[in-house]
């Protein structure tokens, strides 16, 4: 374990020098990211309003705005790009240049994606997590924070970012039989972001279709750390949610192998 | 060392028909075709030999490399390197091996040179004492003091290979494979190349594997060639040895004292031999005559040339590598021993 941190951790090192190296293009899609994060506050705001009811399936219009908000920030962390670059490599075949080093492919993916992630933790995580809990706290007049919710919270989360980045990889390797994935990109991120409630709590929607949309894994990747936080979960539930987040992580990792291993086989690099 | 046997590789090809039809044809019932891109190839390499790959573009030459390499499984065949076989195991086995593709880079784009070799160090698991004295060793051969902290894509083309090359190297692998190292390269870069590999070749009695379209590279560089077309291994033996199987063709170069005694000359009738063994060329100045010296001696060239005419400078040269390998490159027929 220790000697894979070893080889690893330049990937995550070189993910930050990355991440850094385009600072402009980075701010402007963060920032497009929270003014559809407001765009969605301003929207539930109206809907409270103009009901009249002070909760909505079980939401206050506190809770709705926290929930946007985490939502937002869990899917920000909880984001992949692997189908994005595992597909790219794939097209213009430079995965040949991955494959002639004696490392994992998923493995550097993921290192180096952990070094991106590092800058948007200390740049966007932890002053919008502030904001949230300054929020709650100028409505409420209480500090709302707790700190349990908070750490399984955090342990949701990595098991939400590591359920994501393998789906993803899963998925950028049907670039393999696709060829290109620019398009079929677009559909997933689409899908899944409805799919794992980033765009409302799957609460909200009719218990039949909540209760299979809860088992399947898109609920692991945002919805599920999201109401650990909001501290929504009974004890079974919670137990039970981290069962199914661990259940999915190695299901994708296992699947993630063996298309690997069926797609080398098979494989033709593209270019030359 | 390396034992390649009988090695294929076969590709499916979807076929379209042309237009918009007839992709929307393919998209639901797709017409495949087997291309066999490499066919039954066989060849040996012992330790410390500079192995010359060469072909005409698409003969499969990078197909052969991805497959030694470990990128693409064979489709029947073997091939076995340092005891290895390159697709079972391939993380274990690329540890001994170093590869460039000239047409692609293993350099981390948008970083500083430097981090790359960090990250290969790394990777490799090369200590900081073997890491300084690589280095150094490689700056040396390839003067990469220059640019080692720019980012990579403000890099030149030299400068580029020239990094290629060394983050193949850094771990001193027992073989490595050069595909078109030289690609694009103007000729002082070519020659420093070269050198690099040359002194790399002999200090640590790398064993090298080189394709490539440039004949100097295989005059300079390789002990022995391999050649293949469309998939098939149609020449195996030594620079000197291709000269002299295919060689013999020679050519006669003269300036003649009266321009139009050339006139008197008819190298046709004299000899009687077909175009492949005897051909002219007469651009006004000097005249060239290229024939094949099994046919008909240089003496009896020289001399009847001599006989029907003045000249004021003559030559006779063997005829070059690339001559003989564009003669056999145009031929269809494999010209297998």
């Amino acid at each position: 374990m220790r000697k894979v941190f070893k080889i690893y951790r330049p990937f995550t090192h070189a993910g930050v020098l990355l991440a850094a190296q385009y600072r402009i293009n980075f701010f402007f899609f963060i920032l497009g990211d929270i003014l559809r994060c407001f765009i969605n506050y301003f929207l539930w705001h109206a809907v409270f309003t103009s009901g009249g009811e002070k909760t909505f399936a079980g939401f206050s219009e506190t809770d709705m705005v926290v929930y946007i908000f985490i939502s937002f920030l869990t899917s920000v962390i909880a984001y992949s790009d692997g189908s994005y670059a595992v597909g790219e490599e794939i097209r213009d075949g430079n995965i040949a240049m991955r494959m002639i080093k004696p490392i994992r492919f998923d493995l550097a993916f993921l290192f180096q994606e952990l070094g991106e992630r590092l800058i948007t933790i200390t740049l966007i995580f932890v002053p919008m997590m502030l904001g949230v809990e300054v929020y709650k706290f100028a409505v409420t007049g209480v500090i709302g924070f707790n700190i349990l919710n908070f750490i399984l919270y955090l342990f949701s989360l990595i098991l939400a970012y590591l359920i994501t980045f393998y789906f993803n990889v899963c998925y950028g390797y049907s670039a393999f039989i696709l060829k290109n994935l620019w398009g079929a990109n677009f559909l997933k991120d689409c899908i899944v972001g409805f799919l794992s409630g980033g765009v409302i709590p799957l609460a909200f929607l009719p218990p039949a279709v909540a209760v299979t949309l809860n088992l399947l894994p898109f609920a692991s990747q945002t919805y599920i750390p999201v109401m650990m936080y909001v501290g929504m979960f009974d004890v079974p539930t919670i137990i039970y949610s981290f069962a199914l987040q661990i259940f999915w992580l190695i299901f994708f990792i296992i699947l993630q192998q063996i298309i690997w291993n069926a797609c080398v086989k098979r494989m033709s690099v593209q270019g030359g | 060392m390396i034992y390649v046997e009988n090695l294929k590789k076969e590709f499916k090809k979807t076929i379209k028909d042309p237009g918009l039809k007839g992709s929307i044809k393919s998209f639901f019932k797709p017409k495949n075709e087997i291309i066999t891109a490499v066919n039954d190839i066989s060849f040996h390499v012992p330790k410390g030999e500079i192995l010359g790959f060469i072909g005409p573009n698409g003969a499969g030459k990078s197909t052969v490399i991805k497959m030694l390499t470990g990128i693409l499984t064979p489709t029947s065949g073997k091939c076995e390197i340092n005891g290895q076989i390159p697709y079972k195991n391939r993380k274990n086995y690329v540890k001994e091996i170093g590869v460039v593709f000239g047409q692609r880079t293993q350099l981390w784009w948008d970083l500083a040179l430097r981090e790359t070799y960090t990250v290969l160090k790394e990777i490799y698991e090369v200590d900081d004492e073997n890491y300084k004295k690589r280095m150094a060793f490689l700056n040396e051969a390839l003067e990469l003091e220059d640019f080692i902290t720019s980012p990579v894509r403000t890099l030149s083309l030299g400068q580029r290979m020239r990094a290629d090359i060394a983050a193949s190297l850094l771990h001193s692998p027992k073989v490595l494979f050069l595909d078109e190292p030289t690609i694009g390269l103007d000729v002082v870069v070519k020659d420093n190349i070269r050198k690099a590999i040359k002194a790399i070749n002999e200090e640590e009695n790398t064993t090298v594997i080189l394709t490539t379209h440039d004949l100097q590279d295989v005059e300079n560089l390789c002990n022995r060639i391999v050649m293949i077309d469309k998939g098939l291994k149609v020449f195996d033996g030594e620079v000197s040895d291709l000269k002299r199987r295919f060689g013999q063709a020679r050519e006669l170069n003269f300036v003649p004292e009266n321009a139009e005694s050339i006139n008197d000359l008819d190298y046709k009738n004299e000899f009687l031999l077909n175009e492949d063994d005897l051909s002219v060329e007469n651009n006004g100045v000097s005249v060239t005559v290229r024939f094949n010296s099994d046919m008909v001696s240089v003496e009896k060239m020289l001399n009847y040339t001599l006989s029907k005419t003045h000249v004021k400078d003559i030559n006779v040269t063997d005829a070059d590598i690339e001559e003989i390998i564009k003669g056999i490159y145009r031929s269809e027929v494999s010209l297998d021993a």
